[in-house]
């Protein structure tokens, strides 16, 4: 049976966000809604426009989506967990006395680069668009990625002059590289 | 009783009506209707992020079935949720128990 014209309308808006698995499981719940309508009685318009409003707005419905998505409980995972991270390796640049090194154009690099990240994640972590925090929260794991490979790569190098908190911020590093890459996994399945 | 008044208790009430074996998004919407006598003002389009956000905890577990050319999901209780539910229904009855002892008529007369 065709769906009623505002029945698609509803599915058009929903599917401009959401994944496709996602809205046809909510059409055949809107489709049952809708025949419960019709089986009770109700005309056509009536039945469809009783269904969409039990059913909820759609904006609503996407908004919930975007609340349970993996995208924005990463981001807000890597925001909370971020500031401990970035503590671990503070201490290790303050232990080796960072100002001294060279190559001052790519500490600036690496500093817009961690700006970048916080801003796509505090931007995933508080979207209510589900398709919008979706990207945002896959470029952020993409550049924490790389940041703390390029941190771990760099241990080798700093190692020698304080062991302890170098193993403690190449801990974290770790579990934070292995977490966005789960992350990301989850984030392209959802 | 509204979608608010809900909060923190949509997920027992949902891994309550797979208890009894799997359902698809509206079967267990209608399974709430039923066991709610209908009291519940919850826009069921929400139900579904709630669904899926349970089978991304592994408290349910989720399958694609075609039934009359539709694509219809069908969850079920993982051996995790039906642990999940029994604390959950401890933890409401701990819960009721305090709250229907603090607010039942008391017998001692007011110091004031």
């Amino acid at each position: 049976m065709p769906e009623h014209r505002l029945i698609r309308d509803c599915l058009a808006e929903l599917a401009a966000q959401l994944p496709p698995p996602v809205v046809a499981e909510l059409a055949d719940g809107l489709f049952q809604t809708c025949q419960r309508y019709l089986r009770q009685g109700l005309g056509q318009d009536a039945a469809a426009k009783a269904a969409l409003a039990e059913f909820g707005e759609p904006r609503a419905i996407v908004a919930a989506f975007a609340r349970a998505s993996p995208a924005r409980r990463a981001a807000r995972t890597l925001l909370a967990t971020g500031p401990l991270a970035g503590a671990c390796w503070a201490a290790v640049l303050i232990g080796n006395h960072a100002w001294t090194w060279p190559r001052p154009a790519h500490h600036a690099h690496c500093a817009w680069h961690r700006a970048a990240v916080i801003a796509l994640l505090a931007s995933a972590a508080f979207s209510g668009s589900y398709r919008s925090a979706r990207r945002t929260a896959a470029a952020a794991c993409l550049g924490l990625t790389a940041l703390d490979a390029t941190m771990l790569a760099a241990t080798a190098v700093i190692a020698p002059s304080v062991i302890w908190p170098v193993i403690v911020a190449a801990t974290a590093s770790a579990a934070r590289l292995s977490y966005s890459v789960r992350a990301l996994r989850a984030i392209h399945a959802g | 009783m509204r979608a608010e008044e809900l909060k923190g208790h949509l997920d027992a009430l949902l891994l309550a009506t797979l208890e009894d074996g799997p359902r698809h998004g509206y079967a267990v919407i209608e399974a709430l209707r039923q066991s709610t006598g209908g009291r519940l003002e919850l826009p069921t389009g929400t139900i579904y992020p709630a669904l899926h956000r349970l089978e991304r905890a592994r408290l349910i577990a989720g399958s694609w079935t075609v039934v009359g050319g539709r694509q219809r999901r069908e969850y079920r209780l993982t051996a995790a949720g039906a642990r999940a539910l029994s604390g959950k229904r401890a933890d409401w009855a701990d819960f009721a128990a305090i709250i229907t002892a603090a607010l039942a008529a008391r017998s001692c007369p007011s110091t004031a």
